[in-house]
């Protein structure tokens, strides 16, 4: 997406590397474009800051508060020093007047977002644990980009075990275990800093048979 | 351009796991809408209004049909690709708005669904949460998310259940931020909404930073001079006077208020910075200063000379909860809330 943002640089603000954007429970009234930097979206859970994704330029956050008066669900920290365009509902109308596109574009993102809840919904509800963490690899492979040779089903993964704990809402030590199965019935293969599935076929013929039961 | 199409009585426009980037509008007859409710199972059935569109989410989110639509009597359908699509309601924006909010109602139950599911739902209400990711922060040491997270605290729940608590530990953790850090202040500003009458301030702030160059012999000249100056826009000499005055002790009945005119000089001369580290500095020195409201509201001026609304605002906003509804400073305040919500600068 290439536009000409010009004409907003009176909304653009600025952070510095550290600085909080906004709060999770905050009472949310503007949604922020990225125009340069990075800013990662974080969850405390228990005691730990969890990273839930990190934003780059071109990609919108805070879009909820945008139609609905509800708490912010994540805190947004500026990762680098960033550039942001901040909208809110008086100034949303100049946007859509301004640029539609990036209203449509916040449209598309939505119906993806709305896709990838339902997908993870699909993933908590299994009840086979195996399955749960195949799935996430099904998930995973789902998002990425198509392999070249289609005729290969063996998919490499950079995910830690901890970011497959989190969307299997599984414990670390649990997914480590299941993983330790998977490599001993020869499905996976875990090398330094990746996780190879041998044949995603053969993970989605397991879940979808766990998924029937 | 669309196409127009007419289905049979008993086709199936496409099933729910197809791949398709088409979009539909219904024009004429009768359509239904199968889906499979996420959480129970259940078939949903749902007839397609005349007008309304079908297959949008699939085509513009690039993934597997939702649901299957069925043709339960002969009708005619309006077929868009994506680029069609877009073309239509870019020149009809009112659409896009309607279309957003569905989804974005869509969006937020879906995601209530799984939070649920990992035991993450509503467990904690807002005022609580909040309080507790400041907490978080100033147990890790970030201090300054701390103060920020805290901060918020304060300027949404003035009287909450956490105000005390909040108040002590955004104080303690603007200390452990270095005091040339402008977020400190929120830790000044926190002491204010401070319930202890018994609590001693923190170590004492360095006398203003000079900045605009130095003082001249101006001396002999006094605050009411100065304040003369300042009211005929000669900011520069009045803050040359203010400072001096401040530096030799010169006037220590006026020492206070000579801080805060050196402030409101700084705002005026455009050194935003400056102005902003300069009533960090005062308020943390003074924190029943008879000015400390209108110091807020120049430190939001600061702000928003800065071009960071968001910054403003939260100082607008507290100014808001301290003072009276019709306080002069809190109908400038309101004024100055408006133009930030405003287009204008």
């Amino acid at each position: 997406m290439s536009l000409d943002l010009s004409v907003f640089n009176r909304f653009a603000v600025t952070r510095s590397a550290g600085d909080i954007i906004f709060c999770e429970f905050e009472p949310g009234d503007a949604f922020y474009l990225i125009q340069t930097g990075k800013v990662k979206i974080v969850k405390i859970v228990g005691d730990v800051e969890k990273t839930l994704d990190i934003l780059n330029p071109g990609e919108f956050f805070g879009e909820m508060a945008l139609l609905e008066e509800a708490p912010r669900s994540a805190t947004t920290i500026a990762l680098t020093d960033v550039k942001l365009l901040e909208f809110n509902r008086a100034n949303f109308e100049v946007l859509m007047q301004g640029q539609p596109q990036i209203v449509l574009n916040l449209l598309k993102l939505f119906s993806k977002r709305i896709y990838d809840q339902k997908r993870r919904f699909m993933i908590l509800t299994l009840d086979d644990v195996q399955a749960r963490v195949a799935d996430v690899f099904l998930m995973l492979d789902e998002n990425g980009a198509r392999p070249m040779d289609l005729t290969d089903n063996s998919r490499t993964f950079a995910n830690s075990v901890e970011d497959i704990a989190h969307w299997a809402g599984l414990s670390v030590s649990k997914v480590s275990e299941v993983l330790k199965q998977f490599v001993n019935q020869r499905r996976v293969d875990i090398q330094p800093g990746k996780i190879i599935v041998k044949n995603i076929m053969d993970f989605t013929r397991f879940v979808k048979s766990k998924r029937q039961e | 351009m669309p196409k127009a199409t007419q289905y049979k009585t008993n086709s199936v426009i496409y099933f729910q796991g197809d791949v398709g980037d088409k979009i539909f509008i219904l024009k004429a007859g009768k359509i239904l809408s199968k889906s499979t409710d996420i959480e129970t199972k259940e078939e949903i059935n749902e007839l397609v209004a005349p007008g309304e569109f079908f297959g949008v989410k699939s085509a513009l989110g690039r993934y597997p049909r939702d649901e299957s639509v069925m043709v339960l009597a002969d009708s005619e359908v309006l077929l868009f690709t994506v680029p069609e699509f877009e073309q239509l309601v870019l020149s009809n924006t009112r659409i896009i708005m309607k279309m957003l909010k569905v989804f974005s109602n869509q969006l937020r139950r879906m995601h209530g669904k799984v939070q649920n599911l990992i035991g993450k739902g509503q467990s904690k209400d807002s005022e609580s949460g909040l309080y507790s990711i400041g907490e978080y922060y100033f147990t890790n040491r970030q201090y300054k998310s701390a103060v920020h997270a805290l901060t918020r605290y304060l300027t949404l729940y003035p009287a909450g259940k956490y105000a005390v608590e909040a108040s002590g530990l955004a104080r303690k953790a603007g200390q452990g931020l270095s005091r040339t850090d402008s977020t400190a202040l929120f830790a000044a500003a926190a002491q204010e909404m401070d319930d202890e009458p018994d609590f001693s301030p923190p170590s004492p702030a360095p006398v203003a930073a000079p900045v605009v160059g130095s003082a001249d012999p101006v001396a002999a000249k006094g605050f009411f001079e100065a304040v003369a100056l300042a009211n005929q826009e000669k900011y520069l000499d009045a803050f040359k006077i203010f400072q001096k005055l401040v530096s030799t002790n010169a006037d220590p009945e006026h020492a206070a208020k000579a801080e805060f005119e050196m402030g409101r000089c700084l705002v005026h001369l455009k050194k935003f910075d400056e102005a902003i580290k300069h009533l960090t500095a005062l308020i943390q020195k003074y924190p029943k200063h008879p000015d400390l409201k209108d110091a807020l509201f120049f430190i939001g001026r600061s702000y928003q000379g800065k071009n960071d609304r968001t910054w403003a605002r939260n100082f607008f906003n507290k100014i808001l909860n301290l003072a009276h509804e019709d306080e002069p400073v809190a109908v400038k305040t309101r004024k100055a809330l408006k133009e930030l919500d405003g287009s204008q600068e």
